[in-house]
């Protein structure tokens, strides 16, 4: 074969292919009809529900697994999993029935040993979990539907334990998977939930896929958030991961896309002059800015240096800096609880009303500050936590304090967090971040707000009042009883300045007019999304 | 020929162990915790350590790097600390989009670059030869992003010509692969474009100033043999050369590309491996994109004897 044979023999075959291609049917019509394509926040890096508890593997995880109790728009937990439960008159013994006819994904029925093996993984991990542990005596299946959690003490918010949407959510899987470690990452990725994960179709990074799971017994009741029926109006639903805003505001537009989680607030104004795109807030219950200090050495080892701080700061300035010029998407937030919620207060809060910097040089001069430099660690690919970090380095330096401003990247504040070295040696003092507002209602799972010294998250505060307030919050009868006992705790965790909070924020989703039953809620919720052709 | 070619894959051994010792020294050293990510926000610094416990990251540098070195020895490039898939996989999922990208993009760039460098030089101090290499100055100096932004607005927005995003496997036909590629591979091209002509260009304005070029036209020979045939073949050893060079280039553009046009390709697989701290994954594809590098190398060398006799080795 000569050149000009080759040549033209490739030619040849390359047209070929390509007719052939250009006719090959990339996706049955009434396959697409049913397909969802979504974006979520991040790339779904692991999908073990307990062992990583991040926010996308929680929201991935719920379309897989069910739980015991899922809390509602009020929410209050009610009963998924569950068909009933007792709780002796002492409060120490609790008797769970399961609804009868559930299936796993493998067609294996859900039994009471698997939700035993569950809960005792989830309670591993997790901050309410560990507390009843703590009180535990026991947790057995009395029969295949029936399984009983025998306590050494009453543990009233047992149903909000096992229906609360903070990660890690109390997942019920088969019980040769919940027996693995709960530190050590599972391998199956079999659940009882309306969808079923396609492990063969995940690229971590790029695609992750669920199809609806036929033999889902949903409950009868209304739908509403982790509550009530479940029923799935789509056969498939793709987790397309996006790094790029700026990516994904074109496909959206292009029709390519159909729901983005969190469009990032300076692309909104382009979404909402979309003709085919709606807009709304995705989560009512937003988000809760924070930094947080190191009580552990100075200068913050000082309460009036954390103070002065707080005396200085303007909630404003870190706000705008996270959503921009758009009043709706922010509040200030005297306080630690979310608001708009039933646990709101403002106690002891007018500290973070004060915006007045003279005053914080005064207090900082009298707690003897000595130019000792703050090591402020902000992470840069994160705009959350740079755009806090670029305002409080500027506060502190106004303020006239010393600042090392450490830009780095998420996984490196992640980890120098987590040091009890003196800042010279590896540590730091200050890191900014922010918590889901569903976190924030309550003592529930709102690990930032305790102030139990070495055992607290990190920045190790130490406020006695702040714990007597979370016990008192737990052990509660009432609400009247819950609110007051939260309205000390809110007044100690200021007075003590258990974390800086910089104020309350949301966030839009956005998605094609073609798609309808988007909610808002603290995580996408995908039954009864219906998507038109 | 073959002897060459197996001292010369031979040669390699050495060179990816230092790569393998250089790569996970640094990994070492640099600052990052995976167990902390993994965690999540919310998780206590016990439950960080347990994690990290678990994962044998707080074991000594030495047994970390010993029991990788014989993994390696053994194909066995480990397991991703985050999705629990082994790195081979993960690495398999996502050479194809890569490798097309760069394919495409090579197709591209040689078959516009060339041409243009050609005709740059055979028309030297032209208008035409200003316009090439304004164009050259254009391609090296807009960020790739840029040029992805501008062409995805205008040919997938505005124009409705190509999808905005995504990546469509060749086994799902040829036309729909390529829809997919022309646009990011057009942009991965501009800069390898202008980098191949301008040096197509020098090369060739040496070559066309030889004598022998001279006694080719008192001869008669026709313009375009003059500059296809005797001019391109004698200019072609430090085009080559700046190819092969190219193919660093092309990966380190592909790692940008990708992200843009939303390729699940090794680019993007890096990238979110060294932002989590997966070591495992950081540490395969370092090690692909080396052994890649050194083969094109290798080729380059081997062109050379193809495009000039005189090389010898």
């Amino acid at each position: 074969m000569d050149r000009r044979t080759f040549l033209q023999a490739s030619l040849g075959a390359g047209l070929i292919g390509a007719s052939g291609g250009l006719a090959a049917p990339a996706i049955a019509q009434g396959a697409a009809k049913k397909t969802l394509k979504f974006v979520p926040q991040a790339n779904l890096a692991n999908f073990d529900p307990i062992w990583g508890t991040q926010y996308v593997v929680r929201n991935a995880a719920a379309l897989v697994w069910d739980t015991l109790y899922g809390v509602d728009e009020k929410l209050q937990p009610q009963r998924q999993m569950i068909e009933s439960e007792e709780v002796s008159d002492d409060g120490l013994v609790w008797t769970f029935k399961l609804r009868s006819g559930m299936k796993f994904h493998d067609g294996e029925p859900v039994t009471a040993k698997d939700a035993v093996a569950s809960m005792v993984r989830w309670s591993a991990r997790d901050p309410m979990g560990l507390m009843i542990r703590g009180v535990q005596n026991e947790i057995v299946a009395v029969d295949d539907l029936t399984f009983r959690w025998s306590l050494k003490k009453p543990y009233p918010k047992m149903l909000l334990a096992l229906g609360k949407n903070n990660a890690p959510c109390s997942f019920v899987m088969p019980e040769r998977i919940a027996k693995t470690d709960p530190f050590t990452q599972i391998k199956e990725y079999v659940g009882s939930g309306p969808m079923k994960f396609m492990a063969k179709e995940w690229v971590p990074g790029a695609i992750a896929v669920f199809e609806k799971f036929g033999d889902y017994k949903s409950r009868e009741e209304p739908s509403s958030w982790l509550a009530g029926s479940k029923r799935m109006m789509l056969d498939r639903i793709e987790w397309v991961i996006m790094p790029d805003p700026a990516t994904a505001l074109a496909a959206l537009q292009n029709g390519e896309i159909d729901w983005w989680e969190n469009p990032i607030s300076d692309l909104v104004p382009v979404l909402q002059g979309a003709a085919d795109v709606a807009v709304d807030i995705a989560d009512p219950l937003g988000n809760v800015g924070a930094f947080r200090m190191n009580h552990l050495f100075p200068p913050f080892d000082k309460v009036e240096v954390r103070k002065a701080v707080l005396t200085a700061m303007n909630q404003e300035d870190y706000m705008r800096a996270i959503v921009g010029s758009d009043d709706a998407l922010w509040k200030p937030m005297p306080g630690f609880f979310t608001p708009g919620t039933q646990f709101y207060t403002e106690q002891g809060g007018d500290i973070l009303k004060m915006k007045n910097l003279d005053a914080a040089k005064k207090l900082l001069e009298k707690a003897g500050y000595d130019g000792t430099p703050v090591s402020c660690v902000v992470a840069q690919d994160q705009p959350i936590t740079k755009a806090q970090g670029d305002v409080t380095a500027d506060l502190l330096r106004r303020m006239g304090m010393t600042v090392d401003f450490v830009a780095t990247d998420w996984g490196t504040v992640g980890a120098r967090r987590a040091s009890k070295k003196p800042p010279k040696e590896g540590g730091w003092n200050m890191f900014h971040t922010w918590h889901a507002g569903a976190d924030c209602l309550s003592p529930a799972g709102y690990n930032a707000l305790r102030a139990n010294g070495e055992k607290a998250w990190f920045g190790w505060p130490s406020s006695p009042k702040t714990e007597e307030g979370i016990t008192a919050w737990f052990e509660a009868a009432d609400l009247e009883a819950e609110k007051a006992a939260l309205a000390k705790t809110n007044a100690a965790a200021v007075d003590d300045v258990v974390y800086g909070v910089t104020g309350f924020f949301l966030s839009y989703q956005a998605w094609r007019k073609n798609v309808t039953g988007v909610r808002k809620g603290p995580l996408p919720f995908f039954w009864d999304v219906t998507k038109e052709a | 020929m073959t002897s060459i070619v197996f001292r010369r894959v031979l040669s390699t051994i050495p060179v990816m162990g230092v790569v393998a010792l250089f790569v996970f020294s640094l990994l070492y050293i640099a600052p990052g915790d995976p167990a902390a990510v993994i965690a999540g926000d919310q998780a206590s610094p016990e439950d960080v350590e347990r994690i990290r416990q678990g994962l044998g990251l707080d074991r000594p540098y030495l047994v970390r790097f010993f029991e990788w070195l014989l993994q390696i020895l053994r194909g066995d490039l480990g397991v991703s600390i985050f999705t629990n898939l082994p790195v081979t996989t993960m690495i398999a999922q996502r050479v194809e989009p890569t490798l097309s990208l760069m394919i495409v993009t090579l197709i591209i760039a040689v078959g516009v670059a060339v041409p243009m460098g050609v005709v740059a030089a055979w028309k030297a101090d032209t208008w035409i030869d200003r316009s090439a290499m304004g164009f050259a100055v254009f391609g090296f100096s807009t960020p790739v992003f840029v040029v992805g932004y501008l062409i995805a607005y205008l040919f997938a927005l505005k124009l409705g010509w190509f999808p905005v995003q995504g990546y469509v496997p060749i086994a799902r036909g040829v036309g729909p692969w390529l829809h997919s590629l022309i646009l990011p591979s057009v942009t991965l091209a501009l800069v390898y474009i202008a980098l191949i002509a301008r040096i197509t260009r020098a090369a060739m304005l040496d070559v066309l100033s030889q004598d022998y070029i001279r006694t080719a036209k008192a001869k008669g020979v026709g313009q375009r043999q003059i500059l296809f045939v005797h001019g391109l073949k004698n200019a072609a050893v430090p085009i080559v050369t700046v190819i092969g060079i190219g193919v660093a280039l092309l990966i380190g553009g592909a790692v940008v590309t990708e992200s843009v046009f939303a390729i699940p390709g090794l680019g993007r697989l890096i990238v979110d491996a060294i932002l989590r701290r997966d070591y495992p994954v950081i540490q395969g594809v370092v090690l692909l994109f080396s052994f890649v590098y050194v083969l094109v190398n290798l080729g380059v060398d081997l062109v050379y004897t193809f495009v000039d006799p005189r090389i010898r080795y």
